[in-house]
């Protein structure tokens, strides 16, 4: 299963090293005022999207599924690999993004307090998350092509929803029109969590009965 | 030594194809050659084999154990080359054996190395830029350096050049030399399986039309040419397939001794793989 992760990151090295060079353009731009920082946590979402389109994308091209199922990894160890090899991205994509932002922050080069920071961090992961754990499956059941439409659906839907938490939760702030009760804003970074997480977790057993009824 | 591979009333319908009842063995120590038009069902036995592809019924193990309970055992000790090239276009030879290192237990890579040098691969070209030859040596060169027991190999010689076939064919010579050691190709190249061959399973239409030793079968059979008169004269027992054409008749002919004992007139000549096939595959043509 490891080889198959490794495998991830040799064919993705180019698109990976793409993304560093987007990431630090990106923080230049923040920099300079021309973004708000919290762009730069978006990038983490973004990546979580792409690299396993990407991934099963290249995959499908090489027809590797079919060889790689005949190696002792097997379906199961496909299955484990694709969702360790976008985990491994999403956590040290954050980690990077995070330690930027403190770095940014406490330099004084951006606006944006450590706590906001990490807050803003975690809660990109958490989507990233649940974006894959929700793409995962698709593109494992209908292989990258068909699953482009899909995604692009859930993207805008996943960003929409996002989009709207956010406008929401500002409101809740002093003179806001919505108003959440205060257990449940309280709870809410415990409940994206623990959706994420479990949702991640879920998936990658629904995409392990996918793939293991399907014909290669 | 024990069978490499049983297969036993393997069976799997996609409705528009069925293969059916499909039972041979791989003995250890031989290279046995699955050959068939296209579409016979050659491809689908493998995936079963390999469990790509769910079987409908029948059994298959792989070194004495079951393809599917012991499925991750067992392929530790099965190299596998497929019909294309499965590695990615923007790897290079190296990369494929830092991958497969940590994919087979046994993974050899001073012995990969060898097989790049050998086979001449660039170690510092994409593998986009491989002619399709060079791709079917690198994926001979992985599927060797796992040190498996078994070789796999689907249409592993189709599409390339008679040297290019010549080089690959004399490898697996070199590996079946460990006589626990054991092929199953399958191709419609039959003069390739003719070369390196002990044994051939001759699918038609999903099911094992022959099999046996390859030397017994090219024995077995012979290729009568003769005038329509002498072809009516003939037991249609002997005859397999006939070819009748305005010039006379040419026929696949079984049992080739007995044949030459009760028609000493008539002359038979040596068959080859293809000329079996062909024959089982068309019967009785008029042209």
């Amino acid at each position: 299963m490891m080889g198959l992760v490794y495998k991830d990151f040799l064919v993705m090295r180019k698109q990976l090293s793409y993304y560093l060079i987007f990431v630090v353009l990106y923080a230049g731009l923040t920099v300079a005022g021309v973004f708000t920082p919290f762009i730069l946590p978006g990038i983490v979402v973004l990546v979580g999207m792409m690299l396993p389109m990407s991934s099963v994308g290249y995959d499908d091209q090489a027809r590797w599924d079919k060889y790689a199922a005949a190696t002792p990894a097997g379906r199961a160890g496909m299955v484990a690999a694709r969702y360790l090899s976008a985990l491994i991205v999403l956590v040290a994509g954050s980690a990077l993004i995070l330690v930027l932002m403190l770095v940014l922050g406490l330099t004084g080069l951006i606006d944006s307090p450590p706590v906001e920071s990490i807050a803003a961090v975690l809660a990109c992961l958490c989507v990233a998350l649940v974006f894959d754990a929700v793409i995962l499956p698709i593109l494992i059941k209908f292989g990258a092509e068909k699953s482009r439409i899909i995604s692009i659906i859930i993207f805008v839907t996943v960003f929409g929803g996002a989009m709207l938490i956010t406008q929401l939760a500002k409101n809740l702030g002093p003179g806001g029109g919505v108003a959440f009760p205060a257990w449940l804003a309280a709870a809410l970074p415990v409940v994206l969590a623990l959706v994420s997480v479990g949702g991640f977790v879920i998936s990658y057993f629904i995409s392990l009965g996918i793939y293991g009824k399907k014909e290669l | 030594m024990e069978n490499a591979i049983e297969i036993r009333h393997l069976t799997k319908d996609y409705g528009s194809f069925k293969l059916s009842d499909v039972s041979f063995c791989v003995p250890g120590g031989s290279i046995v050659g699955l050959i068939g038009e296209n579409g016979a069902g050659k491809s689908t036995t493998i995936k079963c084999i390999l469990n790509l592809i769910r079987r409908d019924a029948g059994e298959i193990l792989l070194l004495g154990r079951d393809n599917i309970k012991d499925e991750r055992l067992v392929k530790e000790d099965i190299g596998v080359v497929l019909d294309e090239s499965t590695f990615h276009d923007t790897l290079k030879a190296p990369d494929v054996g830092k991958i497969l290192r940590r994919v087979y237990k046994h993974w050899d890579s001073g012995l990969f190395q060898d097989y790049l040098r050998k086979f001449s691969l660039p170690a510092d070209k994409y593998i986009k830029e491989f002619s399709r030859g060079m791709k079917m040596k690198l994926s001979i060169a992985a599927a060797l350096s796992s040190r498996p027991k078994l070789l796999i190999l689907d249409e592993a010689t189709g599409g390339l050049d008679p040297v290019v076939r010549d080089e690959i064919l004399d490898e697996f010579l070199n590996f079946i030399q460990d006589e626990d050691h054991a092929i199953l190709i399958s191709s419609h190249i039959t003069s390739d399986l003719e070369k390196v061959a002990d044994y051939v399973v001759y699918l038609h239409r999903g099911q094992v039309a022959i099999q046996g030793a390859k030397d017994e079968l090219l024995e077995q059979y012979g290729r009568l040419v003769c005038s329509r008169a002498d072809m009516a004269a003939v037991d249609d027992a002997f005859v397999v397939g006939r070819r009748t054409s305005q010039f006379g008749c040419e026929a696949l002919i079984q049992n080739k001794e007995k044949f030459r004992r009760l028609y000493p007139g008539l002359t038979v000549d040596p068959v080859t793989l293809e000329e079996i096939m062909v024959f089982t595959v068309k019967g009785d043509v008029q042209s």
